[in-house]
């Protein structure tokens, strides 16, 4: 009996010994995901008490901290699966024309001062909400990646999904959130403008009125985004890949 | 490698995920178009201040407690 209890001890020292210099990053992501504190706090929680109990299960020289991730991410779709995450519906050739357009107009204020901050002066609340308003997959990429460091092929294992759609999530996430700090940055400011715009070539005219309309209503809708030549590159999901071999090291693939 | 296969790939390259072929296709085309390697300094540049900017939220020290409690709670259950 003496000793199940002392080798309870060590696991659970053992476990917040590995797992505890992981709280920040994962409420830092949790927060984002719920947008709530006290929420988050549950979520992280949750976490770690699931991983605590499954800790036997946990593959030694595997990345500990992707499991911790795709724990948090598993509980956070069965907490929230019944409050629905709103399916979202974009506009895909919508992104790339708005994205040209405001990249163009402020190219010459964003490579002024290289060596400074981009937007120095741009709050932090700003920049959280314009990753807030990206769609919730979106969203959990571009932390993943940029903020928690992870490899594509790590977020794959943590999201459950193909490097492919992880990179075309990447892809447009990280495009969204670009538009959208820049859209922030003009409008309140932080870049002042008044040079000329830069003469970049543009996929606009490509892009640009793909609509259809109904015969009977007349209504214009916008085009399934499988019609843009980006959309069958970075195939949303699974239907359409990136020539990339799951199995090996996403390090050195070739696009195309 | 022409402007738009560096737009589309851009992302990429500033992750490191090209192969090395095309590691150097994009590294040559950037070296001789204004326009492009105007657009991955852009790129680099933002991606250097989200990131900057999004990591600052760290775990609440109630947490810390919270979680602290949960193990002691744990290992001393049996």
């Amino acid at each position: 009996m003496k000793t199940a209890v002392a080798t309870d001890h060590e696991q659970g020292w053992d476990f917040e010994k590995a797992a505890m210099p992981y709280v920040d990053s994962l409420y830092n992501t949790a927060y984002r995901m719920t947008r709530n504190s006290e929420d988050a706090e549950d979520l992280v929680q949750e976490t770690y008490l699931k991983a605590y109990k499954y800790y036997d299960k946990f593959e030694e020289g595997t990345n500990f901290k992707a499991w911790l991730f795709k724990i948090m991410k598993n509980t956070f779709i069965n907490n929230y699966r019944k409050k629905k995450l709103t399916p979202h519906k974009i506009d895909f050739s919508e992104i790339e024309e708005s994205y040209e357009r405001v990249i163009q107009k402020n190219a010459p204020d964003l490579i002024k001062d290289p060596e400074s901050e981009i937007f120095q002066d741009m709050m932090d609340a700003d920049v959280k909400r314009a990753l807030d308003s990206l769609p919730h997959d979106y969203k959990m990429v571009v932390l993943l990646a940029d903020i928690e460091g992870f490899s594509y092929k790590e977020i794959a294992e943590i999201l459950d999904c193909p490097v492919g759609t992880v990179m075309s999530r990447l892809y447009r996430g990280r495009k969204m959130l670009e538009r959208t700090l820049l859209e922030y940055a003009r409008k309140y400011g932080y870049i002042r403008g008044g040079a000329e715009p830069a003469k970049m070539r543009s996929r606009k005219d490509e892009t640009k009125g793909r609509k259809k309309k109904d015969p009977e209503t007349g209504e214009e809708t916008d085009v399934e985004p499988e019609a843009d030549e980006e959309a069958i590159l970075f195939a949303d999901d699974e239907d359409v890949e990136l020539e990339i071999e799951e199995e090996e090291e996403p390090e050195q693939f070739e696009i195309e | 490698m022409i402007c738009d296969d560096v737009k589309r790939v851009a992302y990429f390259f500033l992750d490191g995920k090209l192969g090395e072929n095309k590691q150097n296709d994009f590294k040559t085309h950037v070296s001789i178009c204004p326009d492009c390697e105007q657009r991955v300094s852009i790129h680099r540049r933002l991606r250097l201040f989200i990131c900057k900017r999004l990591s600052r939220d760290s775990a609440p020290q109630r947490l810390r407690q919270r979680l602290a409690r949960s193990f002691r709670g744990l290992t001393s259950e049996t």
